[in-house]
């Protein structure tokens, strides 16, 4: 039978009281005039510490971590003759604290550590080097690393003469440099130029840790700059290209993952490397077969295959020839998954779906729906984003979104409640979902409605984030797509016209233009929903007239332009106050924006202005008369009669049109 | 079925001895790439003085360096004996950034370290080392907790060597840990990890294979003595 042996045993002290009892014995030992005695406290702390995140953040919020770097610095001042291993315990229990999380880089980085570590890797005790250079590749993890500027010549300087040491630590951290510093094209050709390139191609080489390190600073390199890529395809003759596609069969799973993710960058960078379809489906098959690696390098795999597939509809055909989607489908099911690990199989799953039929229908039979819903509720962010974003790809088709019709509400409910997540980019990632969830199809606009969605959607159009501003107008704008006068009649309650007017006015571009989409499908259709705009004294009208008057971005003008377009289809009333916007009344010798527009060099707007035109003049019309003089005075009669011959057919034949329908009025040009 | 099998029996080509024994004359090693597997296997296995005695009688040089060796199995050394602090504090000496980057063999060492507090009766000691250091990496990792369940579960035993966890305080769990950390510190050392020579006789076993299908020959059957057998025809 078996014995409790807890229950006679007494409590253990916590672990955060064991902390500080411990803390502040260290603390005097490590400020001891003996050097021994500090060693010897410095070892026990790396001990402690080493694997042990919880007892790093106690330790750094007990300030433990300035004593440390005084001994540091002190012991670096005071030269080579001082006692090596009061460095190397120094260095090894900063390189621990800014392991694997960002507190801990930030306290390192706050105690001044940085320029002690760097004079390390001058030190003749090659141990010291490494310890030091081993330090600083840690905090080069951490996105809060000091970045090199290496158009400046002394850091290319640095960098060189990192990347040409003997010593693997040193050459690995001008790596892990490379990789945080380099963001620029200018940055990337001055790398390249400086012999760079050509450096970490014979690191290809070298050891397997540095071989590693190569891959990963040289993808870094050549990444969207189609200049270093054929620098580097041309190098040796073709034979660097051929040892990294070698790579992709080496016997370490994080060497072929680093070698493919080369691979990928050069084919997406230069379209015209790597086309051979032998080579396509290889990499597709070795990065599913990379999914079996239950660490790192299994949660990276997916991000390759996204970007390897991603808006390229022969990859993501070739991807579903090698069963993508069942295998994806296959690991998300397992239930002990790591947060990283389910948000890269719910992308690229999402960038597999996100053109053809044929893979969403697979995605359909295989119900891997219910999961990606799950994924909605999930504890991590970016997991709730990354369903969100697959949904949006899944739902792009009107066959799926019958397909996933009898989901409706399980959908909609979780979805809704995203609108309002902590994380602003779980609530963008929502929005776009649901723009594609809820276009056309009246059943799920009203469930959508019914779950609170549409005051969510409201109540985001007026969020300071103009970001989240222009998805929530967006979504609005397919929820009033082609919806009936009673739906509409809802939305625009519930929107009001002041808000409406206020939204066009915005001081953002995109969110006006959205605004003004949204506007433009809300009044097309029937007369009635033509009322909207009329609301509050015409307020939405004369905000659309003020827009346009001040338009400069020629995607505000196409969205007013058919704003007014769809007003002017109504009635007489309607197409008066649509000519009061066009041609103001008071001549105060300004030119309309009208003239503006038909000299435009966008067709798109053009074409919008001459329907505008064509709706005002319908000769059956009465007051269609007074409108064509109106027209003729401003001048607009005469710009359009210089347009018959348009480079853009669709306006050619809409002024020819307008024309024919001025001269039933009599031409009064002559 | 009966029919092709025989087709297949009757059209095995058979190679006699002499015939095999002289196309393996024709296959040409280097003795120096034979040195070097030698090398290999004992540098990675860590016997340190054989290697040393290798490489002044062949002249092979290791590719490693050899004091690095004396280090590691130092640690080898002491986690099969149980003394797992030591062991943890010593491949902190070798390189800290072993366990800090690679917590799964940083959770086996502290659950043998449990393992070997449970084993020498300091139950005490055994809970309060559970709560403070391994519960925290419970929390971060699920498999994990399943770990340290089940090696808590030791305590609620009295006779432990009847236990459904009991396999725990086995040796065999002592020598798992050790090649866990033997390993990492090879992997640390841009080193391979495992051996050449194993990979090559599992390579022998298959090519053995895949021929059995189609010819008659020679085999070895006993890999020690890599005796050629004459073919049962």
């Amino acid at each position: 039978m078996p014995t409790s042996a807890s229950a006679s045993a007494p409590a253990p002290p916590s672990a955060s009281q064991a902390t500080a009892r411990h803390h502040s014995e260290l603390l005097s030992r490590l400020s001891s005039p003996d050097a021994q005695v500090q060693v010897k406290a410095l070892r026990d702390l790396k001990n402690r510490i080493i694997g042990n995140r919880t007892k790093k953040l106690s330790f750094i919020k007990l300030g433990l971590v300035p004593a440390v770097a005084d001994i540091l610095a002190s012991a670096a001042d005071a030269g080579a003759d001082r006692d090596s291993n009061l460095l190397i315990q120094s260095a090894a229990v900063v390189g621990s604290f800014a392991c694997g999380f960002d507190a801990g880089v930030l306290a390192v980085l706050d105690a001044g550590v940085f320029p002690s570590l760097v004079r390390l890797l001058s030190h003749p005790d090659e141990k010291v080097v490494d310890s030091g250079a081993r330090s600083l590749r840690m905090i080069y993890q951490s996105k809060l690393a000091p970045k090199y500027d290496f158009l400046e010549q002394k850091s290319m300087e640095f960098l060189l003469s990192l990347l040409n040491s003997e010593n693997e630590n040193v050459t690995g951290l001008g790596a892990s440099i490379i990789m945080h510093s380099c963001e620029t094209v200018e940055e990337q050709n001055a790398l390249s130029q400086a012999g760079v390139l050509k450096k970490l191609i014979g690191l290809l080489e070298g050891s397997l840790n540095q071989r590693d390190a190569s891959l990963e600073s040289l993808a870094t390199i050549i990444k969207n700059n189609v200049e270093a890529v054929s620098m580097f395809v041309g190098s040796e003759s073709g034979r660097a290209l051929s040892s990294v596609v070698a790579l992709t069969k080496d016997r370490y799973p994080r060497t072929r993952l680093l070698a493919s993710t080369c691979l990928i960058v050069i084919r997406n960078t230069s379209p015209c490397y790597l086309q051979d379809i032998g080579i396509k489906t290889k990499l597709v098959h070795l990065l599913l077969e990379l999914h079996d690696d239950l660490g790192q390098v299994g949660d990276e795999s997916s991000f390759a295959l996204s970007s390897l597939i991603a808006e390229k509809e022969d990859m993501q055909k070739i991807a579903l020839e090698a069963n993508a989607i069942d295998k994806l489908y296959n690991h998300l099911k397992k239930a002990v998954l790591n947060s990283k690990r389910v948000e890269g199989i719910l992308l690229a799953m999402a960038d597999l779906c996100s053109k053809l039929e044929s893979c969403r229908s697979k995605f359909f039979s295989l119900k891997a729906l219910n999961l990606v819903i799950d994924a909605l509720t999930h504890d991590s962010s970016s997991v709730r984003a990354a369903a969100c974003i697959c949904l949006r790809s899944i739902f792009r088709s009107i066959k799926s979104l019958c397909a996933g019709d009898f989901m409706d509400e399980i959908i909609m409910i979780p979805l809704v409640r995203l609108l309002h997540d902590r994380c602003t980019s779980v609530q963008l990632a929502a929005l776009s979902a649901i723009g594609n969830i809820v276009v056309d199809f009246s059943k799920r606009r009203s469930i959508f409605i019914q779950c609170g969605g549409l005051q969510q959607l409201v109540q985001l159009s007026k969020s300071m984030d103009s970001d989240l501003t222009v998805n929530a107008l967006g979504a609005l704008r397919n929820l009033v797509f082609l919806a009936d006068y009673t739906c509409k009649e809802s939305i625009f309650g519930e929107l009001t016209a002041s808000l409406l007017a206020s939204l066009v006015c915005d001081s953002e571009p995109s969110v006006q233009e959205q605004a003004l989409a949204l506007l433009r499908n809300l009044v097309d259709g029937c007369m009635d929903s033509i009322e909207f705009v009329f609301a509050e004294d015409g307020i939405i009208l004369d905000a659309i007239g003020r827009q346009l008057q001040s338009a400069f971005k020629a995607e505000i003008g196409i969205q007013g332009m058919y704003v007014l377009c769809n007003v002017a289809s109504g009635n007489e009333f309607h197409k008066e106050a649509v000519m009061d916007q066009l041609v103001p009344q008071v001549d105060n010798g300004t030119q309309s924006f009208v003239i503006q527009f038909l000299q435009s060099s966008d067709s798109q707007l053009r074409t919008a202005v001459v329907w505008t035109i064509v709706n005002l003049t319908f000769p059956s019309i009465p007051g269609a008369f007074g409108r064509v003089a109106k027209l003729r005075n401003a001048g607009i009669v005469s710009q359009m009669k210089n347009m018959v011959n348009d480079p853009c057919l669709e306006v050619k034949l809409r002024v020819r049109t307008a024309l024919g329908q001025f001269m039933t009025f009599g031409d009064g040009s002559t | 079925m009966d029919v092709k099998l025989q087709w297949e029996a009757t059209s095995k080509r058979v190679i006699t001895r002499e015939e095999w024994e002289r196309k393996l004359n024709d296959v040409k090693t280097r003795k120096e790439d034979m040195n070097k597997l030698v090398m290999n296997f004992l540098v990675t296995e860590g016997y340190v003085e054989a290697a040393e005695k290798f490489r002044m009688e062949s002249g092979t040089e290791p590719d490693i360096d050899i004091a690095t060796i004396t280090d590691r199995m130092a640690v080898k050394k002491a986690v099969q004996c149980g003394n797992v602090e030591d062991a943890i504090e010593k491949v902190n000496d070798l390189n800290p950034e072993i366990l800090d980057t690679n917590p799964q063999l940083f959770f086996h060492l502290q659950q043998q370290r449990l393992i070997e507090l449970i084993r020498n009766g300091k139950v005490e000691e055994a809970l309060e080392f559970a709560q403070e250091e391994l519960a925290p990496r419970g929390e971060e990792n699920q498999s994990f907790l399943e770990e340290l369940e089940k090696t808590v579960a030791l305590l609620a035993f009295e006779d432990v060597s009847n236990c459904p966890v009991g396999e725990l305080l086995d040796i065999s769990q002592r020598l798992k840990t050790a090649s866990e950390v033997n390993a990492a510190i090879l992997t640390s050392q841009s080193h391979e990890k495992d051996p050449k020579l194993p990979s090559l006789l599992k390579m022998l076993i298959w090519a053995q294979n895949q021929l059995d299908e189609k010819a008659a020959y020679p085999r070895i059957n006993d890999l020690s003595t890599a005796t050629l057998e004459d073919p049962a025809v």
